[in-house]
């Protein structure tokens, strides 16, 4: 890193020291097992893995987030409200995205505990802002998204607990769930076993009776809970299964109805007015995080933002699966460098994943402080 | 001759066996000069090629390398080992031995499981519920990535293992495992069953070429000659030689042969005094052998045949369409 460059990047960090975020190192060799976990084996291919002398799996770190969360995690402050921020090398193994870089800086911020979750969003989207303006980028595209809102209508919407799960999960994964909505399904290519009717018929009239009987018959078989699962966790399943009947694959009236959710968006103030349209059409309660999304964008409007520059989308999504609310990406707007220059967004699931005993609130971001300098310069 | 010809073969094990026994049909007898211990070979009436005995994991990685020109080890392995295998390999030849599929396989108590979409679901479900991930226990970490990834898998972790995977569910080091398995038996002594939709890779003993070993015209002269012998081979192998003799022997009949036993005339039709050689799928030969002498053959003979050299080789032709013209 170039003279210059340093300097920017330390005063971009000295910047958010001053807003009240204490400076951290974190350890460049880590367990590889949470990035793992959390980030999902795909990123495997992608980590320089290494085994110490115990056979445990260590990683250089790809990102800073589970880094600076097991810091906090680790530290006598864990579960106090407490924002954190880094500079520091990540390391992935080259592509195109990664500028063909196989070691590149982060800047970033991570804020955990805060209860007041819109201010704490809002602060952290004009952080973000502030640290592309801190690189001359001052009117940068604003792409936002919020996986909570797609979580509330999931779990408003009248499904198996089995197709909450799937959708959920793919919304975190595909870039895209609207194209594949059609063709999701469970087990619709396989006949339904020939006992279903018996099933079918036991849980619906005896729920309870129904999986004392599925675990006693279990037992008899000599089944133990091998591989994790417990023999009532496999009942649980196998009956709502048995009972998911003709629902193996997602009803018609569902698809089109999260189709034209995903649909929905524009600046804050548009998506709100559409989403409380479609809540009241459809007769889904969307509220809590209806009422999230506005005071947050009000509060965005407060610290001077206009929002009209936010291109929010209900089917924007990071691609990883651990967060929960708000999420967003900054970019060039005249493409000269490609990829996200600032992104981040709300994880507050993230802490309990990392071992966390009670569930703790975060959101923070990471600036690509590269990519920034590069943009810098070319203009 | 300053650079030799490699062929990697197996060092141990069903595979050299198999391996040797592939070679000797084909009339390139492996010798090994300097005893049986020895990890170096050669072919008799061979002398540009180098026969190395090396391990299975070798075997692929001097294949990636090019340090050989030849290997011969399963799919599984060069799938797994070689990030796409086909930029880094030429596939040539499935040999018809080493047959063993590589599995998704869950405890046999999982009857809630049966596809990879019950599994999708159960492993979202259990992360939900055990705040962590599900973890699979293979040592095929690549072919296990890319077949839950086509299949929308997000919600697991590999569990590297080198050895003895089968036993990882019981052990409790993980809820299910990738593995290679032949007949089920040791899944099923295991208290393991295989998903129905969970085959990742039918593999059997393959013949590998490797792209980036030197492929001057002499290497490829040498490749022609080994891989003519096993066309040859191969090509014999899958038909018997029938003869017979007989008036009425016309091309109607020939037509009626060729589309109900895909039988071959290699020679073409009858002569002129009647006698007819066909190449017939050692399965079709006594049906054959009836049409023959209901249309008038008093006598139909069938022999095994040792070799059947044919202009085209297809062999060579896979090899070279997968390397390019010769630089």
């Amino acid at each position: 890193m170039s003279v210059a460059a340093s300097l920017l990047n330390e005063s971009l960090i000295a910047s958010f020291e001053r807003a009240g975020y204490l400076r951290v190192a974190p350890a460049i060799l880590h367990p590889a097992g949470p990035f793992l976990d959390l980030s999902g084996e795909d990123i495997r291919r992608r980590m320089y893995l290494t085994t110490d002398a115990r056979g445990h799996e260590l990683c250089l770190r790809p990102d800073l987030t589970i880094p600076v969360s097991r810091e906090y995690l680790a530290s006598s402050l864990a579960g106090q409200p407490q924002g954190f921020c880094y500079l520091g090398l990540v390391f992935r193994h080259s592509r195109a995205e990664t500028d063909g870089a196989s070691e590149f800086w982060q800047a970033g911020i991570e804020s955990f505990g805060r209860p007041d979750t819109a201010v704490a969003d809002a602060e952290m989207i004009a952080l973000a802002l502030d640290a592309a303006a801190h690189f001359g980028l001052t009117e940068p595209t604003i792409r936002m998204g919020d996986v909570a809102l797609f979580s509330a209508l999931i779990e408003a919407l009248k499904l198996a607990p089995a197709w909450k799960r799937r959708l959920i999960k793919d919304f975190n994964h595909k870039s895209s769930l609207a194209q594949d909505l059609d063709r999701l399904s469970i087990s619709a290519a396989q006949a339904p076993p020939e006992y279903q009717g018996v099933l079918t018929a036991l849980a619906g009239s005896d729920p309870k009776a129904a999986h004392a009987l599925v675990t006693d018959l279990l037992s008899i078989a000599g089944t133990t809970a091998v591989g994790g699962r417990s023999v009532s966790e496999i009942a649980d399943r196998f009956l709502e299964q048995a009972t998911l009947g003709a629902q193996t694959s997602l009803p018609k009236e569902i698809s089109a109805l999260i189709e034209k959710f995903l649909a929905l968006g524009g600046s804050p103030e548009k998506a709100a007015r559409q989403l409380r349209d479609f809540a009241r059409d459809a007769n889904v309660a969307l509220d809590a995080a209806l009422d999230l999304f506005e005071s947050r964008a009000g509060l965005l409007g407060a610290r001077g933002i206009d929002l009209d520059r936010i291109r929010f989308s209900t089917a924007f999504g990071r691609g990883v699966d651990y967060y929960t609310g708000v999420v967003f990406e900054l970019h060039d707007p005249d493409e000269r460098v490609k990829g996200q220059l600032v992104a981040g967004g709300r994880y507050d699931g993230l802490l309990t994943r990392l071992g966390s005993a009670s569930p703790i609130p975060a959101v923070g971001f990471a600036v690509w402080v590269e990519r920034l300098a590069r943009l810098r310069s070319a203009a | 001759m300053t650079h030799p010809f490699v062929i990697a073969v197996p060092a141990k094990g069903r595979l050299q066996e198999n391996a040797e026994a592939f070679f000797a049909r084909a009339g390139l007898d492996l010798v090994k000069p300097r005893g049986a211990r020895d990890y170096r070979g050669s072919i008799a009436d061979l002398p540009d090629v180098v026969v190395a005995y090396l391990s299975a994991a070798e075997i692929v990685d001097l294949l990636a390398q090019g340090a050989v020109h030849f290997g011969l080890t399963g799919e599984d392995l060069v799938r797994e080992h070689i990030a796409d295998a086909q930029r880094h390999v030429v596939f040539i030849d499935e040999l018809g031995f080493g047959h063993a599929n590589v599995v998704v396989a869950v405890p046999q108590a999982w009857i809630d499981v049966r596809t990879m979409a019950d599994l999708d679901d159960v492993a979202t479900a259990f992360r939900l519920k055990h705040d962590r991930k599900m973890r699979v226990a293979t040592k095929y970490v690549n072919l296990t990535r890319n077949f839950f990834a086509r299949h929308a898998i997000a919600d697991y972790r590999i569990v590297e293992s080198s050895g003895a995977t089968e036993g990882a569910p019981a052990a409790g080091t993980a809820e299910l495992i990738v593995d290679i398995t032949t007949t089920g038996a040791t899944l099923a002594a295991n208290h393991l069953k295989a998903i129905d939709d969970g085959v990742i890779l039918r593999s059997q003993a393959n013949l590998v070429a490797a792209r980036s070993a030197g492929w001057g015209t002499a290497e490829r002269d040498t490749a022609r000659n080994v891989l003519d012998r096993m066309a040859a081979q191969k090509r014999a192998r899958a038909f018997r030689e029938v003869r017979t003799r007989f008036a009425g022997c016309d091309a109607a009949l020939l037509a009626e042969a060729k589309q109900r036993f895909a039988v071959e005339t290699p020679f073409g039709g009858p002569t002129s005094s009647g006698m007819l050689t066909l190449h017939c799928p050692p399965q079709h030969v006594p049906a054959l052998a009836r049409l023959l002498r209901e249309k008038g053959a008093e006598h139909v003979s069938a022999v095994e045949l040792d070799y059947v050299f044919s202009r085209a080789n297809a062999l060579y032709a896979r090899l070279e369409a997968g390397l390019g013209p010769a630089s």
